[in-house]
């Protein structure tokens, strides 16, 4: 997946539908749910920029399951808010395979006593994998290649949504340090680059 | 990793990641990993590589959050005009 031109228009642009389908500038709005509205505007536009993908749908999905944001989800994505949340197709089989895979891995145990390290580390590797499930949004009804895939399509999503929201932020402090100009705001550093 | 695989294995391919996928993903997720927390040159498992991946998604969360905080703040005392004025600017750049 390539960060272009065309996905930082949309996703500003469908930011910009949100904020004004929420009134985010409402004097009365308490803190709290101005930043709801504001990360609800800011998934959503993530979804829309990218695509139809299994992850985007699952965000999708996640995020209509509260009641609160029904109103707002089928005001911005109309006709599509339907569509995108019919269900997953695959989502049958995994309940049964889920039964497969813990009684191979319960024979696994008993023959492989030898190779030990072979079974911890794909027991490792699948417990691994059921974390980044429940990270990745759809990720429960997704098989393991598919998985893989949309993680990397979901990494990717994910910066661009914080360097996005990021520049959107300088910009409205650049505005207002026009408008205020004694007023100076702290700049803000990456804070995730660890050592 | 060994790659020797039991028969009993092949049968729940369905959810079950193969070692081969894992390893063209490994690649493609290192790539995308910051550089401070694996470094390119080592061979790391796959687990490594997931967990690390795990950990970036859960902190990329985090800076979402706190840059909506941060928004709120800054669009509580801003005009709704000035604040749309300030994305279509942010779109036209």
């Amino acid at each position: 997946m390539q960060v272009t031109e065309a996905f930082k228009h949309a996703f500003l642009k469908q930011m910009l539908l949100g904020f004004q389908a929420s009134a985010v500038s409402t004097k009365s709005m308490g803190f709290q749910e101005r930043k709801n509205a504001i990360k609800l505007s800011a998934d959503v536009a993530m979804a829309v920029a990218r695509g139809s993908r299994k992850w985007t749908r699952g965000l999708i999905a996640g995020l209509s399951e509260e009641r609160q944001n029904r109103s707002f989800l089928r005001l911005i994505l109309g006709e599509q808010y339907e569509s995108l949340l019919k269900p997953c197709h695959s989502s049958w089989k995994i309940p049964r395979c889920k039964k497969i895979v813990r009684r191979s891995l319960r024979i696994c145990w008993r023959k492989q006593k030898k190779n030990q390290s072979g079974v911890l580390a794909r027991t490792l590797v699948e417990k691994r994998t059921q974390e980044l499930k429940r990270l990745v949004p759809g990720g429960k009804s997704m098989d393991g290649s598919s998985l893989l895939d949309e993680t990397l399509d979901y990494v990717l999503s994910l910066r661009a949504q914080v360097d996005l929201m990021q520049s959107l932020l300088t910009t409205f402090e650049a505005s207002k340090l026009r408008s205020h100009s004694k007023r100076r705001l702290p700049e803000r550093k990456a804070s995730y680059v660890s050592k | 990793m060994s790659s020797r695989r039991p028969r009993s294995w092949q049968s729940s391919s369905a959810s079950r990641i193969t070692e081969e996928q894992i390893n063209d993903l490994v690649s493609k997720l290192q790539a995308v990993l910051p550089e401070a927390r694996i470094r390119r040159s080592d061979r790391v498992s796959a687990a490594k590589v997931l967990q690390e991946t795990c950990n970036y998604i859960r902190s990329l969360h985090r800076e979402v959050d706190d840059l909506s905080e941060r928004l709120s703040e800054l669009l509580a005392s801003t005009e709704s005009s000035s604040a749309q004025a300030a994305i279509i600017r942010s779109l036209l750049m």
